[in-house]
């Protein structure tokens, strides 16, 4: 059977049975040309705020393309002059009482307000009476991690729709009729969603704004980075937005697949393990006498670090389930060579209250989170590593090796602890030696999510400090065993424990 | 004048009452109707020409004939069909609704339950005003009167058929007037019209295929039934019959509601309320309910029916009179019409919300003299970017009184204009409170 067709412009393009003028616009890819405030493609639609109207040839009045069924042969004009005075009235009016204070706003420059504007809008306004001015609610507390400013807001509900359709949380409410319109929580409860991060991202002007990136940066600076999000099991793509190599948000990345157009607020503001100033990126080795590893040389300490491995009996390799793929790969491939005693290779979690295998994960609501709050549970068990269990017995020397997310092991797994990725000085204190690894931002590599999908990354900054790759570090031991074969003899860390 | 079919027994006290109902022949329509098949009903009220006196004058039998016979949902369960009673009589200058809810009750719940007949439908609501308390106890009263006659409930007439009717009352919205804004506020939704299609009769109250009629509408069918579609058809024009009942009000000797032959002329309605009160010239019509576009006094020679209106450039709407003298100020009529749609939009749309506020503003502002010529000329363009492009039709009410009130008496705003204040107030005016309602636009 044939697939019905339309036309936008004067290109005939196909579209499914049942679609919308904006869904088949969206099909074929040139729904950027139909503005909108009140759609949303992950949302109900609304057809309320009447910015998407276009001109259907045969239909006397302009149709909301957002909520218009799209039918076979039907001929859309998104650009006549009909439908562009049409846009210019509605941007007139959505400005009437507009503060206009962009030079302040946080969604100058990623704001649909400004953008149909200087596409659609007047140039001047012909309003001269006093502007609708909220005076209260010019700044209010939604929650601890969202604030409201009415006096930007243009009523398209997305927001309303969110928590009715998506969270189903319902905290949101519209007050009041017409121009005094207000934007309320239900009961005053405020908004208590995990998702809220979501409202502000598709507010589609500053009313709505996140509390984490408010003041923070103009949106213009930033370079939108698709990465992904290593909360937890589920995988959600991400753009990190960076200016000068530092991560200054997370935004949700459409994936159908995934995580359709949300992130939670957990993994929104998660970036903020890897910019902590208290990250460990330098080297550290503990010396004699001294309570905490110290900074010192990557020379120095891969060469202690060969020492001790080479003279151990029994070594443990625990690799957390937050270690790409690729990393774990490396790391099962080359530590045997660089160790005589027996090695252990085991994997390690800890989140969640417990979950240490992808069996153990579960979702913790109907929505994205799961209670594996790594990201690669399962490419680890790809690998054939099992968790930690008690019965592999004592070690030697143990490596312990995460990218920021597993958690550390309560128990001392051997008399040398060594820590290898990314770790904060407070963690510091119980290991030996400290070697800087990336996170997930830094490095290019794999994720299995909790549904078995694998996805591949990119790295979205570089690295930080002395952080170094997997890969660099175990160059640098084998190179260093293929100079030095004699290094496992050698006192070079005679200094040191 | 032509006989009342609806209002002949206004001034009988116990009017309202089943035993008073009974006596003047109530409830055989009924009896008639469950003897025929839904279709020939449907059949007779077309014949009729009945139109929806709601607003928009709709035929009404073949918007009952728009209902599916057999609707199912997506499993193949039957769905269940709904009747929905418009009481929710807000168009300023309108009043009948209220006049046929205190004395007439069961001439509605009659005419509901003939066209639950015709439709099919198992369940009846009557949305009433949420400002009509005791007509609201009125007409409970009236409905528990009839079920425990028998007309409802699970077997009418004794008839296998089940129809009860439930009255509802809003919380006070003009809005809900507009049949989807009406089905929401049914709901327990907020009172915010519908995007269209789906319409009611697919998916109206509850989910369910629904049919909406307004008070008046449901109040013509007994006598339809009853004497037949010929006699009332026969009262007014080709494509619209019956009476209609007209709300006057203004100035105008006897305001009231007057029931009279649908395709009357404004001057002979004017004449037969007693002409303009006190005799003054008379200035402007508003010939439907506010949202009407005004007529000048030199246009009242037009029938009052639903097609003449139209051509002439304003609508027959809810039937409500208003008569404007010449002591009146007519840009102080439009602000104050303006500022009623501002408090009334829903403020579902962009054009509508923004739109009202700022006409009702910029009106105020010219009828207290400050404004300009270029706000004169401004008005056209700001309804035109309003009218038509909204979710229902309240944006093009707004633009009646607005559009027409310019059009018709510029002279009268451009004294405004010229003299900085309006000519007709004496020097010592101070504007009533309700008047002053913009002193803040802070919230």
């Amino acid at each position: 059977m044939t697939k019905p067709k339309i036309t936008f412009d004067g290109q005939t393009f196909e579209f499914e049975p049942g679609d919308t003028i904006m869904r088949a616009a969206e099909r074929a890819a040139i729904d950027q040309g139909i503005p909108r405030f009140c759609y949303h493609p992950g949302l109900p639609v609304a057809g309320t705020c009447r910015m998407c109207t276009v001109e259907v040839e045969k239909a006397p009045k302009l149709m909301t393309a957002c909520s218009t069924p799209a039918s076979d042969g039907m001929v859309i004009h998104t650009q006549s002059e009909r439908v562009r005075k049409s846009r210019a009235g509605v941007m007139e009016f959505l400005l009437l009482n507009h503060p206009l204070d962009c030079p302040v706003c946080d969604q100058a420059g990623e704001c649909s307000l400004q953008d149909y504007n200087y596409e659609y809008g007047p140039s001047t306004s012909r309003f001269q009476e006093d502007k609708r001015v909220w005076v209260e609610a010019s700044t209010k507390k939604l929650s601890d991690r969202l604030t409201l400013n009415m006096n930007r807001c243009i009523h398209c509900e997305r927001c309303v729709r969110f928590t009715e359709d998506v969270t189903k949380t319902h905290e949101l409410l519209m007050e009041n009729r017409g121009w005094k319109k207000e934007l309320m929580t239900a009961d005053d409860l405020g908004v208590f969603n995990e998702y809220q991060g979501n409202i502000a991202d598709i507010c589609p002007v500053g009313a709505i704004t996140f509390n984490d990136f408010r003041f923070k940066k103009r949106v213009w600076f930033l370079k939108p980075k698709p990465s992904l999000c290593d909360g937890c099991a589920r995988g959600c793509s991400i753009f990190a937005d960076e200016e000068k190599n530092v991560v200054q948000r997370y935004r949700a990345r459409r994936n159908d697949q995934v995580n359709g157009h949300w992130i939670c607020d957990a993994g929104r503001v998660s970036y903020h393990t890897y910019s902590d100033p208290q990250r460990v990126v330098q080297p550290l080795l503990r010396g004699l006498a001294q309570s905490a590893p110290q900074a010192t040389t990557w020379e120095t300490l891969i060469t202690w670090l060969l020492r001790e491995m080479n003279q151990a009996k029994r070594v443990l390799l625990l690799i957390g389930t937050d270690a790409s793929s690729e990393e774990a790969a490396n790391l099962m491939q080359i530590l045997p060579s660089l160790t005589r005693g027996e090695l252990v290779i085991r994997s390690w979690n800890g989140t969640g209250e417990g979950v240490q295998s992808s069996g153990d994960d579960a979702p913790v609501d109907k929505i994205l989170r799961r209670r594996d709050q790594t990201p690669n549970t399962r490419g680890i068990e790809q690998l054939g590593l099992h968790p930690l269990a008690a019965r592999d017995g004592d070690f030697d020397v143990a490596l312990f090796f995460r990218s920021g997310r597993a958690t550390l092991p309560a128990q001392k797994l051997a008399a040398f602890e060594i820590a290898w990725g990314v770790f904060n000085q407070s963690e510091s204190a119980r290991f030996a030696a400290v070697l800087p690894g990336l996170s997930t931002l830094e490095k290019a590599g794999s994720y299995t999510n909790c549904e078995g999908l694998v996805q591949t990354f990119e790295a979205a900054v570089k690295s930080h400090g002395h952080a170094a790759s997997v890969k660099k570090i175990l160059d640098g031991m084998r190179t260093m065993m293929k100079a030095h074969p004699e290094t496992a003899e050698r006192e070079v860390a005679r200094d040191f424990v | 004048m032509a006989e009342k079919l609806l209002t002949r027994y206004n001034d009988t006290p116990g009017s309202h009452t089943l035993n008073f109902y009974r006596s003047v022949n109530g409830y055989q329509a009924l009896e008639k109707a469950l003897g025929m098949t839904a279709d020939a009903v449907i059949d007779e009220v077309k014949k009729s020409n009945l139109r929806g006196r709601g607003g928009a004058g709709f035929p009404t039998g073949m918007k009952w004939s728009f209902m599916p016979k057999a609707p199912v949902d997506a499993n193949g369960v039957a769905k269940p069909k709904y009747l929905v009673c418009n009481a929710d009589e807000g168009e300023p200058g309108t009043f009948k609704d209220r006049l046929l809810l205190t004395q007439h009750p069961h001439m509605l719940i009659e005419g509901m339950i003939i066209a639950g007949h015709a439709i099919g439908a198992s369940r009846g609501y009557i949305y009433v005003r949420g400002e009509f308390v005791r007509e609201t106890q009125r007409l409970e009263a009236a409905v528990a009167e009839a079920r425990a006659a028998g007309y409802l409930g699970s077997q009418v007439m004794g008839r296998p058929w089940s129809f009860d009717i439930c009255v509802y009352r809003g919380a006070g919205a003009y809005i809900c007037g507009e049949e989807t804004a009406l089905l929401n506020s049914l709901e327990g939704k907020r009172g915010e019209p519908r995007l269209k299609p789906p319409f009611p009769a697919q998916v109206g109250a509850f989910g369910m295929p629904t049919c909406v009629n307004n008070v008046e509408t449901f109040c013509a069918v007994p006598t339809i039934i009853t004497d037949g579609a010929a006699k009332f058809a026969a009262i007014g024009t080709e494509r619209s019959g019956g009476t209609r009942l007209f709300c006057v009000s203004g100035h105008i000797e006897k305001p009231g509601v007057y029931e009279l032959p649908i395709n009357i002329t404004l001057r002979d309605l004017i004449a037969h309320c007693g002409g303009v009160r006190g005799g003054r010239k008379l200035k402007a019509v508003i010939p439907g309910g506010a949202s009407a576009p005004m007529l000048s006094a030199e246009e009242i020679d037009v029938a009052m029916d639903f097609d003449s209106l139209a051509k002439a450039g304003t609508m027959a709407g809810s039937g409500g009179v208003i008569v404007i003298d010449e002591t009146a100020c007519i840009v102080e009529v439009a602000a104050r019409l303006l500022k009623f749609y501002e408090h009334e939009s829903c403020g579902q749309c962009s054009q509508c919300r923004e739109g009202s506020h700022w006409l009702a503003r910029m009106f105020q502002r010219i009828e207290e003299g400050g404004g300009t010529d270029a706000d004169l000329d401004m008005i056209a363009g700001i309804c035109s970017n309003m009218a038509g492009q909204t979710i229902c039709a309240f944006a093009d009410a707004v633009t009646g009184p607005a559009l027409s009130s310019v059009r018709k008496f510029r002279a009268e705003f451009e004294a405004h204009v010229r003299q900085g204040c309006c000519p007709l107030k004496p020097a010592d005016y101070v504007p009533s409170a309700h008047i002053k309602h913009h002193a803040s636009a802070r919230l």
